[in-house]
């Protein structure tokens, strides 16, 4: 994970609280949280060598996908719930955030904005967008619910869900005069602190 | 990789959960690997419900059941770790079970008292105490290992720094004990079982023990694994074990269930069943998972396998849930495993990674 990305999220987590990170790859940023911030970190990981990894580092992991994650977890209890570009991969991406609040009261959630400019050029030109923060080809793409920065933020006013914070990067992980203007044109990625009203 | 195997007597009383005792108690043991100066790399392997102290290395052309795991550069590195693999109490490889005598002089047989998976662990911690080692590394085992290893964990939380709890469960199921019931029925209705005193009568009920066996092979075996292996074929000529055998799978039991009627005890084989029945570690702690793990103070790691279905891997992710739960620092692995329940005892490379991560995280 890059390590402005880490930057961001570290400033939303509080220092010795408990963290779910949903979908945490190698167990990088829980690493990274574990010594900024003495957060007892939690991971999920689908993928085995990525899960094996977290072990190597010493990051308590649960080998599941995250839709069965925030299943088998309904009643344990977090500070913050990470979930760092997998939201666009759950079945049910409205539920999953719901039941993500119900067992942490704040949680991040950063998405690839499927209405940035590239996205839109690729589409325009009548193809599927292979982009830097979507590199996958659609056939290959374990992205099933794409969404835009408009779209997330109607959502969570559907849902009843605060944004305590957001903020628009680019592609090199930035604000810009750009994305702040027009984020929804100019934003690779949103990322989001959300709670319940 | 030095490797040492030692009956080790522990003179002292040995009170079992049941109230009753032993005054004196022997140990089968095996050793791999050197205890360090500090002595804090022992590594404690818990074997399954048959499986003896030869963890590791070939003897009397039998292999230990846990060779690819154990050895020097091996998943547990006895460059790094000394490991200590015991045979239980009342089985039948060396340690004292229904085999051995009474202070009378008397054979045990059917009368060895009846363990539960906590006295192993008080036997083990006896060993500890006499060999020095305060606090293990790890304690690690599959199934019936791994019920041990737990309650290792939640008795003496401070001996434990790591432990893994592998192909297992927090308590047996109905099934389980039902299956086991079925197993021990046949073992007693063999006409050779004398009550469980066949030794007095110079026989064993190796009909008896031979079924139970056969039937014990099906659970750890999953059904895939069995239509892979052996599918509808049937069984060569030359080759049957008895006449009226038709398929290869018929064949493959019999021969294993009547080996392992050669080499074991048919009262530990029930006394052992038994011992797994009755394992339910919330017992004593409110029927509460969550409560009994409150007591942990190791690392945890569980792992179980999808072809499993004597402890299928929803066992393991509940005691993974209730030790986080518990505020407890626990990971899940879950694997398919080629061999159903079996699946623990072989090689596999991200099987092999999580454990030796796990051991050797900092």
């Amino acid at each position: 994970m890059k390590s402005d990305f880490k930057r961001i999220i570290e400033k939303w987590i509080p220092q010795n609280t408990k963290v779910l990170d949903l979908g945490c790859g190698d167990g990088d940023l829980l690493e990274h949280l574990k010594n900024s911030k003495n957060v007892n970190g939690f991971g999920i990981e689908i993928d085995i060598s990525k899960a094996n990894e977290c072990l190597r580092r010493n990051i308590p992991v649960m080998q599941c996908d995250i839709d069965e994650g925030i299943r088998e977890f309904n009643d344990l209890d977090f500070d913050v719930t990470i979930m760092a570009n997998s939201i666009q991969c759950l079945k049910n991406p409205n539920i999953a955030l719901q039941n993500i609040l119900n067992i942490s009261s704040k949680c991040i959630v950063t998405l690839p904005n499927f209405a940035h400019w590239s996205c839109r050029l690729d589409l325009f030109l009548g193809k599927m967008p292979v982009t830097k923060n979507l590199p996958v080809p659609w056939y290959e793409t374990k992205n099933i619910h794409l969404c835009t920065i408009k779209d997330f933020e109607e959502l969570c006013k559907e849902l009843d869900l605060f944004v305590i914070e957001k903020l628009y990067l680019n592609n090199s992980f930035k604000e810009s005069p750009l994305t702040k203007l027009l984020p929804n044109l100019f934003a690779a990625e949103g990322v989001y602190l959300i709670e319940r009203k | 990789m030095i490797v040492e195997t030692k009956k080790i007597l522990i003179d002292s009383k040995l009170e079992f959960a049941s109230g009753e005792a032993l005054e004196s108690f022997e140990l089968m043991t095996d050793f791999y690997g050197e205890l360090n100066e500090k002595k804090d790399n022992a590594v404690l392997v818990c074997h399954a419900f048959s499986g003896s102290h030869h963890a590791a290395g070939k003897r009397d052309s039998n292999i230990g059941w846990w060779d690819e795991f154990i050895g020097p550069d091996k998943t547990i590195d006895t460059n790094r770790f000394f490991v200590i693999s015991v045979n239980n109490l009342g089985s039948c490889f060396g340690s004292s079970g229904p085999l051995s005598k009474d202070k009378n002089g008397e054979r045990f047989n059917n009368n060895f008292p009846q363990l539960e998976v906590i006295d192993w662990v008080e036997s083990q911690k006896m060993l500890a105490d006499k060999l020095g080692i305060k606090k293990w590394h790890l304690v690690i085992g599959g199934s019936l290992g791994g019920m041990q290893s737990l309650q290792w964990a939640v008795s003496y939380p401070k001996m434990v720094k790591k432990v893994g709890i592998l192909a297992s469960a927090a308590k047996t199921s109905s099934q389980n004990i039902a299956l086991n019931e079925v197993e021990r029925e046949v073992i007693r209705k063999d006409s050779d079982f004398h009550g469980g005193k066949y030794l007095e009568f110079n026989k064993s009920p190796v009909k008896g023990l031979k079924a139970a066996r056969m039937l014990g092979h099906i659970t750890y075996l999953s059904a895939k694994n069995m239509d892979q292996r052996f599918g509808r074929k049937l069984q060569n000529t030359n080759s049957k074990i008895a006449e009226d055998i038709d398929f290869e799978i018929e064949n493959y039991l019999q021969y294993k269930g009547g080996k392992f009627a050669e080499s074991f005890d048919a009262n530990s084989y029930i006394l052992l069943t038994k011992v797994m029945d009755k394992f339910d570690i919330a017992h004593g702690y409110d029927n509460s998972l969550e409560v009994a793990l409150e007591n942990i103070d190791a690392e945890v790691l569980v792992v179980s396998f999808t072809s499993d279905w004597m402890f299928p891997s929803s066992n393991g992710k509940e005691i993974c849930l209730a030790s986080i739960k518990a505020n407890k620092k626990c990971s899940y692995i879950e694997l398919e495993g080629e061999h159903g329940h079996d699946s623990f005892l072989y090689p596999n490379e991200d099987y092999q990674n999580a454990i030796k991560n796990f051991i050797e995280s900092k």
